[in-house]
């Protein structure tokens, strides 16, 4: 069964269409990058997965599910904002993730957490912007979910930390779940991806293997982005 | 999962709510000082000192009923409706469980500033006499009810805590149903909801006017006077205590079902 699946897929905020007749498929055990330049539709394909946006038509399953209270035990979702309240210390965190999700591994986030230095009683509002940002991403890979959603998890961050990130993606997920990586920065996410998606003006151009992009056009998935988005 | 949403919502708020208390606790033990006598010695400092412990006390009251109120509002818009909104809307939570959370924590602070300025009152005379003073004549009060009308004056009592908790409710409601129409739009959320939050309070003004007007008219009325005629005050002061816990849960339900219908189908995170 596909993680996630849709057919049809749209979304108008008024008279703009954000998304517009996309089809697509995600199976499980899959790195796929979800790519496109900035306002093409990435976030809000992502915020419809997640169930923070109703579809103006077409559906959209999560694990076979209509995204809601049974698909989101089953997602694991990085914003591209900060959302965890700044006012929680780590270690209120870490209930609070541990309360609302079975699948919560929270030896797993404590030994992160220690690893970057970060003290139990130590106040979120207290970190870095950079911190909250590597505490956030902790908190949502120590889930053993079916599908990790992550939007835009290295815009905005230095060369060090998106090495962090990438690392504690690739070190901290369940082979046999499935990642959708949204970025528009290829460069830096290319080496882990198994499958891209590029998505523009709310329509999907394309969905390929990273290996069939290397063998067939004999170029780097980069380069393919720069010639197909080409200003 | 609504237990654990409470946990968490009574954690957020009583770091704000709990010091608050302190506070109103401590200005009425000052306010205690000038009713012990500071204002009858013969220097002016202290009658000064006396007179800013005792507004000191009331601006603390005010604080503590202000703040429940602020607190029952932004907790609403920061946790649901703001950048939190990302972590709590995708929590294996219905929305129900959500909007009840935040009900039942808004109502329960609400009791707690009643009870915490009913303590800093009892703090402030500290004399036990005028304590009981108090208690005596609560007691004296509802005893003379029960014996004048014959009927059950703890019923009253049952019927007054339930219509404060609804109206809490519907009060609340209000708001978040002013907030969550207002962040459906994609510009300017907040004028938005305060436009809607006056929209709100005209139409449920305008339709009560409407309806005591057609109740007037019509002939329903005149023959539920007529029913109710023969009962005794006390009976009649029940209905009227039932038709208005009615009239709450109404004007509830309403806000309630807008709030629920945009958080479910209109939500739009910035």
């Amino acid at each position: 069964m596909p993680v996630l699946e849709c057919k049809g897929l749209t979304k108008r905020y008024g008279s703009v269409q954000a998304l517009s007749n996309v089809d697509l498929t995600v199976e499980p055990g899959r790195i796929v990058g979800l790519l496109g330049p900035n306002g093409s539709g990435k976030t809000t394909f992502i915020k419809l997965a997640n169930g923070l946006l109703t579809p103006s038509a077409g559906t959209l399953t999560v694990c076979g599910v209509q995204p809601g209270k049974e698909s989101r035990a089953a997602v694991s979702y990085l914003p591209e904002r900060t959302a965890i309240p700044t006012w929680m210390s780590a270690q209120q965190l870490l209930d609070f993730y541990g309360d609302f999700y079975q699948d919560f591994r929270r030896d797993a986030a404590e030994e992160m957490l220690e690893h970057l230095g970060i003290q139990p009683r130590q106040r979120i509002k207290q970190m870095s912007k950079g911190t909250r940002e590597k505490v956030q991403l902790i908190m949502v890979m120590s889930r053993a979910a079916k599908l990790y959603l992550l939007d835009e998890p290295i815009g905005g961050v230095d060369p060090a930390t998106r090495d962090y990130i990438l690392s504690t993606i690739i070190g901290n997920y369940d082979p046999e779940a499935s990642v959708i990586i949204s970025t528009h920065l290829i460069s830096d996410v290319e080496k882990v991806l198994d499958e891209v998606i590029f998505i523009d003006r709310g329509q999907v151009v394309l969905q390929s293997s990273v290996d069939e992009i290397r063998e067939e056009k004999g170029m780097s998935v980069d380069a393919l982005f720069r010639e197909v988005f080409r200003c | 999962m609504l237990r654990k949403l409470l946990k968490h919502e009574f954690r957020a708020t009583a770091r704000i709510m709990g010091p608050l208390y302190l506070v109103l606790l401590i200005t009425a033990l000052g306010a205690n000082l000038t009713t012990r006598g500071l204002l009858a010695t013969r220097y002016r400092l202290l009658d000064l000192v006396g007179v800013l412990l005792v507004m000191a006390f009331f601006i603390a009251i005010v604080g503590v009923c202000v703040m429940s109120m602020v607190v029952m509002v932004r907790r609403f818009y920061q946790n649901l409706l703001r950048d939190e909104g990302y972590l709590m809307m995708t929590l294996p939570v219905s929305i129900h469980q959500q909007v009840w959370s935040k009900l039942i924590v808004s109502a329960v602070w609400f009791a707690a500033t009643f009870l915490a300025v009913m303590l800093a009152f009892c703090v402030m005379a500290l004399d036990v006499s005028i304590v009981e003073g108090f208690a005596q004549a609560a007691r004296t009060i509802l005893q003379e009810i029960t014996a004048y009308y014959a009927l059950n004056g703890a019923a009253l009592m049952g019927e007054l805590l339930l219509l404060a908790f609804f109206g809490c409710c519907a009060m609340c409601l209000h708001f978040y149903a002013a907030l969550a129409v207002g962040h459906s739009f994609s510009n300017h959320k907040m004028a938005w909801s305060v436009l809607w939050y006056f929209v709100f309070s005209f139409a449920s003004q305008f339709l009560f006017g409407a309806l005591m007007l057609l109740m007037d008219e019509l002939p329903l009325l005149n023959w539920v006077g007529g029913l109710v005629a023969g009962w005794s005050a006390m009976a009649q002061t029940h209905l009227l205590m039932v038709l208005m816990i009615a009239g709450c849960v109404v004007y509830g339900a309403v806000f309630y079902v807008v709030t629920v219908w945009f958080l479910k189908r209109h939500l739009d995170l910035e």
